[in-house]
């Protein structure tokens, strides 16, 4: 779980316009560039995110009983406390820091790509030109400096905030009981359990699964674990068969002689 | 870019599942000289798939950062960390006169890690058609012994037991695909429908019609086995091939 001292952000989808400039502040501060895409007849664009694109605002549009919806949600590394990436990685390049956020140190990845197939949220990208992988840094040349981070900096409806991890969940209970109290009977926090506990929480108006996001996503280690099951016990099932075929056919054919 | 896992995964994938399964064979055979033609073959597929991993590294020279640490969570890093060892014991029998009993059974034991490994690192993964089902090792590790037993007929050994070996495991691996494809279809429609009908159908066709059901045929008949076993080893690449490919293609990419 995360430290209550912890880096921390929290989104509020329920703020949320869709503006993106947290989308292009992060661009901005990370001195990333912009890339080419195309129309997918969605306002969303990029349509994922990159080693080039950090951050985005994933847009859920659609008619549910004559009512159009609109719904955003940021779309960015989550910090988890039980990291996929960080336990898929055979060097140990990507790791937790201080106040739990998970980097990239590019002058040790080997660009192995594991971290990339591993990540629920689909949040660490391999970049082509430097041979490594990138992602979202929590800013923390900003935040270890006392500032906020770009995208949190950027958003002008409050949709964002920064802070100590025990300030922001104590903000999203806050926000989610008004929420509650204005009728968003589906309201919730998401964040809290996913993978260990995420550094980024999210203040939901509707199920996680309406958004896209994964629901209870499971953590690498346990899938690890259920892995070595499934080959131990392959293994020896198979093993045994293909040794007593052996052993049998054998046994005809001497006797055949 | 996508920075996916392409050919050279493919690849290594095949090459050191067939060699590793044709040295298991092998040892299970009574014949000296298959066992070593088996730790042969195991080697190089060994050496070679290695070589094709740190051809595929973003980074090829920094391939050693592997080696120097300890993250056994990491399937990835074991994986690399057996490949390393296997392919030294490997070395070692094949530089030896006599086997030592307790070598055999450790580069035994390697060699199963490392051809079982690829299967738990596709299940450890976010990519629902790869980690939707526990099948992924099960399907790996039946093929290398199909692919092996094929390589060790399409050698010459003339041991009876190498094509029933090689006729049983072909069913039970046709088996565990469908039993894949259906068990993954709801989480990864995308990816089923590439193989079935989509980008990745010539290779999961020619899967089945080459690769399992035209040797299974000819193996039925008892007529031209090395023809049925080269089928069955390119039957060993085509699954490789779809499996890699169908897990990524639910990723959006621009």
């Amino acid at each position: 779980m995360p430290k209550p001292n912890d880096y921390a952000i929290l989104f509020d989808a329920s703020h949320c316009t869709g503006c993106r400039a947290c989308q292009v502040a992060c661009k901005q501060w990370n001195d990333l560039p912009g890339e080419a895409t195309v129309n997918t007849g969605s306002y969303e664009n990029p349509p994922s995110l990159s080693s080039m694109t950090w951050l985005r605002i994933k847009y859920t549009e659609g008619v549910d009983r004559g009512e159009v919806f609109w719904d955003f949600t940021r779309d960015s590394c989550m910090h988890c406390s039980s990291a996929a990436c960080v336990e898929a990685c055979p060097t140990g390049a990507v790791n937790y820091r201080e106040g739990g956020v998970v980097t990239v140190d590019q002058d040790w990845c080997i660009g192995c790509r594991n971290c990339v197939q591993a990540c629920p949220y689909d949040a660490i990208h391999f970049d082509e030109e430097k041979g490594v992988v990138d992602k979202c840094t929590l800013c923390y040349d900003r935040v270890s400096n006392g500032l906020e981070p770009a995208c949190v900096k950027a958003c002008p409806t409050g949709a964002l905030h920064s802070g100590r991890y025990a300030d922001m969940k104590a903000l999203a209970e806050q926000r989610l009981a008004a929420l509650k109290g204005a009728g968003y009977d589906q309201a919730n926090i998401y964040g809290l359990a996913e993978m260990g506990g995420t550094h980024v929480l999210y203040v939901l108006l509707k199920h996680p699964s309406a958004y896209g996001l994964p629901v209870g996503p499971v953590t690498e280690k346990r899938k690890v674990a259920s892995g070595w099951l499934s080959a131990g016990i392959a293994a020896a099932v198979l093993g045994f068969a293909g040794a007593r075929w052996i052993a049998e056919r054998r046994e005809e054919v001497g006797g055949e002689r | 870019m996508t920075g996916e896992w392409g050919i050279y995964i493919v690849l290594y994938f095949w090459l050191a599942a067939m060699g590793g399964g044709a040295f298991l064979i092998a040892l299970g055979l009574r014949d000296e000289r298959a066992r070593r033609s088996g730790a042969f073959l195991a080697f190089i597929g060994i050496v070679i798939g290695a070589l094709l991993l740190i051809v595929d590294l973003g980074q090829p020279t920094r391939f050693w950062h592997l080696l120097v640490g300890f993250h056994p969570v990491s399937v990835m890093w074991l994986g690399s960390a057996v490949l390393a060892l296997s392919g030294l014991g490997l070395f070692l029998l094949l530089v030896m006169r006599e086997w030592p009993g307790w070598l055999v059974w450790v580069t035994a034991i390697l060699v199963l890690l490392v051809v079982g490994y690829t299967g738990v690192l596709l299940m450890a993964t976010a990519r629902p058609f790869w980690s939707g089902s526990p099948l992924m090792p099960w399907i790996f590790l039946a093929s290398a012994y199909t692919t092996g037993a094929a390589l060790l007929v399409l050698l010459g050994n003339r041991e009876p037991g190498l094509h029933r070996i090689s006729f049983n495991f072909a069913l039970i691996e046709i088996v565990l695909v469908a039993a894949h494809l259906i068990w993954t279809y709801p989480l990864a429609k995308n990816a089923v429908q590439a193989a079935l009908t989509g980008d990745l159908a010539w290779a999961f066709w020619g899967f089945v019609v080459l690769g399992v059901a035209l040797p299974l045929y000819m193996e039925a008949q008892r007529r031209a086995a090395s023809l049925a076993a080269l089928l069955v080893l390119a039957g060993g690449f085509l699954l490789r091939y779809f499996i890699v490919y169908a897990g990524q293609t639910g990723v959006l990419r621009f």
